[in-house]
């Protein structure tokens, strides 16, 4: 009954999902064996994980009951889902969905008011202590109602699904790290995933949006090894995040050459020179965009032209322009100085006007000098 | 009221800005503005350091604009400024100073250190402390209109030569032209040819111009010596004649601190904005090239380099132009080593060459220059200031090197098309 929620290229989804394992379910898809080999190879280049691993992931994920996945979307843009959705049919994306159960998602099911949320409550206690929760949205703490889901809020939505989930899935940045919602002055008092929920595991997924193949990768990685992969100090998954754009960019030779486009019109901009003094934050982001890139691997960001404006990271949106370069100041003034600079204002004012009535002083008595002042002994 | 001490102690005040005030107070002693002074690497001697050079300024703004200044001054710890100071430092700010702004460029938190030696002169001239020379070329030009004591009658014969030589009419006082040409005396009384190159050049750009008989003088001793008062005079008389004969544009003639008197400085000391656009010769000319109006033949094979004059180059942003002149002409050009915005100075700009008693250390520092001409071994110095000019000629003398200079207009009037 849940699955008939879900629809799947506008067709309502056949069998029963909680049933089968996924190789069942593949194949009743008509997934052939080999593309579905094809998918466990690719599947463990992505993540850096040797050739004699294939088939560690093949029988895993072959023999895996399809895992229940609950979607929560709370302060965010559908930006995330919207860049899941850009998996097309036949690709690594899609085969992932074909292989999990997704039995709540907003914008993806049909079923609306109580029966989405009936679907939701089902899969919760069908699969206690099993299901994967993934989370898209920062949560509003200054008052409830600034986001709600059928009435209820999106922490008690959040702290309710969490406790009988397996482990947690942090999609974009504003679940990962509060995002566009808690940048300053952070009207609703956003935050993230991990600074309610502190005893499960959370994968962090960060990026505005995501790779597609990035949050199907760590999926996948779940499946196969029923555990969540090694993390860096942020949370983040280090097979994806673990080098910067910087690093992997293709244009860092002109960078090392001390080649800039100055301009986005410039000669240098037109010979595809290193965007770092157009603002590029690739030297402090750490994501895949350079290596796996985006839209089937078409290109990425500066590919097109553009410098990277570093969405993986936590508060990217404060860190001063988009448009300016890594080594200048971020900030005008920090809250330290507007301090500091208000305690020495007042004795400033008072030194100024003193210093002020001696200039002021000394231009009154100033008369006017002519030859004969230098000219007389 | 002549000058004095206590005058010259208000006019240090007078001088006390919010730019003086950050700069001292940002300077962190790191002593990088020596190594980019030819008057402290010729000499080696600490005390032309560039900053040191500004100490009766500074002392000024601490104990009279600081609160631990004001302190040490109330218990007669703070130093103080008087007479034999100003006496000492004399050597320091006039003769040791070109004010060619090589320090301002290296400055690491940002001091312009030759604007603060060009204020530090305002306070020394007042207090009576200004060089023989510069107070005599000073004379000069506020009454006779020339530091070098040149009047129309002269200017008048030189034009009347160059009319003889070449045919065409030296426009005078003629109003509503597109340019007014300004001379400096050493063009006037040296190189005449500069007038002749000018006419030429423009006859055949088909441009307007004109020369006036009230001022025709570019040069500023007021700027030199460091009296804003008298700078500004000097600048109003130009401003009068502009406006009178209604020109577009007041054209710099080669001489490095007179461009920057009327452009940069001008404007500011008669306090409002000037109703005409003024221009160095070279500008113009590379105008008239880019506008297809300048046309050279013949190459010179010899080698050439360009030597750039600070205040064009370096303070006025005149460095392209040049470059792409000379390449109209020039088969053979070398750069200078740490040419363009970077250049050494000659040694003898900002009033040191009106100086009489600044012969014997500004020839001394021309070793840096004789070095770098050693290295290049150039077949003719190009320069657009002729006191550069003079200068360069007197330090090659002193070392009986044969390199003959070469005015950038002069030289481009020299290779003009025939029809």
């Amino acid at each position: 009954m849940k699955k008939d929620l879900l629809l799947k290229d506008g067709n309502p989804q056949q069998g029963n999902p909680l049933g089968g394992t996924l190789g069942e379910s593949l194949r009743s898809q008509g997934v052939s064996r080999r593309s579905f080999m094809k998918f466990c190879a690719t599947t463990a280049s992505m993540m850096a994980l040797p050739p004699s691993m294939i088939p560690m992931i093949a029988n895993a994920l072959e023999n895996a009951r399809r895992p229940s996945v609950i979607w929560l979307s709370f302060q965010e843009c559908t930006g995330c889902t919207e860049s899941l959705t850009r998996a097309h049919t036949s690709t690594v994306e899609s085969l992932i969905f074909d292989a999990i159960s997704l039995d709540y998602h907003h914008t993806l099911q049909a079923a609306s008011g109580h029966a989405a949320e009936a679907a939701r409550e089902v899969a919760m206690e069908e699969n206690f202590g099993n299901y994967l929760l993934v989370v898209d949205g920062s949560i509003p703490l200054d008052n409830p109602g600034y986001s709600t889901i059928a009435g209820i809020s999106n922490l008690d939505m959040l702290t309710e699904s969490a406790k009988g989930a397996a482990a947690i899935v942090a999609v974009g940045t504003c679940a990962t790290y509060g995002g566009i919602p808690h940048a300053n002055p952070n009207p609703t008092g956003a935050v993230s995933v991990k600074d309610i929920i502190k005893d499960k595991p959370i994968i962090n997924v960060p990026g505005c949006p995501p790779i597609p193949v990035v949050i199907t990768g760590v999926l996948a990685h779940y499946l196969t090894f029923g555990a969540i992969p090694e993390l860096d100090h942020i949370g983040r998954p280090k097979v994806f995040y673990g080098q910067s754009i910087h690093d992997r960019c293709y244009r860092r030779p002109f960078y090392d050459k001390g080649q800039f486009a100055e301009t986005f019109d410039d000669e240098g901009a037109k010979k595809g020179w290193c965007l770092y003094k157009l603002g590029c934050k690739g030297p402090t982001t750490y994501n895949a965009c350079a290596t796996t890139k985006w839209n089937n691997g078409t290109s990425f960001p500066i590919e097109s032209g553009h410098p990277c404006i570093g969405c993986s990271e936590p508060d990217f949106w404060d860190g001063g322009g988009f448009y300016k370069a890594l080594s200048l100041p971020t900030e005008d003034l920090s809250k330290t100085a507007v301090y500091a600079a208000a305690g020495a204002a007042a004795a400033g004012v008072a030194v100024s006007a003193l210093n002020r009535g001696k200039k002021n002083a000394s231009n009154k008595i100033h008369i006017k000098t002519t030859i004969d002042d230098l000219t007389q002994e | 009221m002549s000058a004095s001490i206590e005058k010259g102690i208000n006019a240090f005040k007078r001088q006390v800005d919010s730019s003086v005030a950050a700069f001292f107070s940002s300077c962190v002693h790191c002593g990088l503005c020596s190594e980019a002074c030819l008057f402290y690497t010729e000499t080696g001697d600490p005390k032309r350091t560039p900053i040191n050079k500004t100490e009766p300024l500074r002392r000024i703004w601490k104990s009279e604009f600081t609160l631990m200044g004001r302190l040490g001054k109330m218990v007669g710890l703070t130093k103080k400024v008087d007479d034999a100071l100003l006496e000492e430092w004399q050597e320091l700010v006039y003769d040791s100073c070109t004010l060619c702004g090589r320090c301002s460029m290296v400055c690491p938190v940002g001091n312009d250190i030759a604007l603060m030696i060009r204020k530090t002169r305002e306070g020394m001239a007042a207090a009576g402390q200004a060089p023989e020379g510069l107070i005599g070329a000073t004379n000069r030009s506020v009454t006779i209109g020339s530091p070098m004591g040149v009047r129309w009658p002269a200017l008048r014969a030189q034009i009347k030569h160059v009319e003889e030589d070449t045919g065409l009419k030296i426009p005078v006082d003629v109003e509503d032209v597109e340019y007014m040409l300004l001379l400096s005396s050493m063009e006037i009384m040296n190189f005449p040819e500069f007038i002749e190159a000018v006419a030429k050049i423009f006859a055949k750009a088909g441009v307007t111009w004109t020369i006036s008989s009230e001022a025709f003088e570019a040069t500023n001793s007021g700027i030199q010596i460091g009296v804003s008062d008298i700078a500004a005079e000097l600048v109003q008389r130009i401003v009068d004649v502009a406006d009178k004969l209604r020109v577009k544009t007041v054209i710099s003639p080669e001489c490095g601190h007179a461009y920057m008197a009327i452009r940069w400085d001008g404007p500011n000391l008669v306090g409002k904005p000037f109703n005409f656009k003024v221009r160095h010769i070279l500008e113009v000319l590379d105008e008239l090239r880019k506008d297809g109006r300048l046309k050279l033949s013949g190459k010179e094979s010899q080698k050439l380099t360009y030597h750039d004059p600070c205040q064009i180059s370096r303070r006025g942003g005149v460095i392209d132009e040049p470059r792409k002149l000379i390449d109209m002409f020039a088969e053979d050009f070398v750069e200078m080593p740490d040419g363009g915005k970077m250049n050494w100075c000659c040694g003898a700009g900002g009033g040191v060459s009106a100086n009489e008693r600044a012969d014997e250390i500004r020839l001394k520092v021309f070793d840096r220059k004789k070095a770098q001409l050693e290295e290049i071994r150039p077949d003719g110095i190009i320069s657009a200031c002729s006191n550069c000019r003079i200068h360069l000629e007197d330090g090659l003398e002193e070392h009986n090197m044969d390199i003959p200079l070469l005015s950038l207009t002069e030289t481009i009037a020299e290779h003009l098309a025939e029809d």
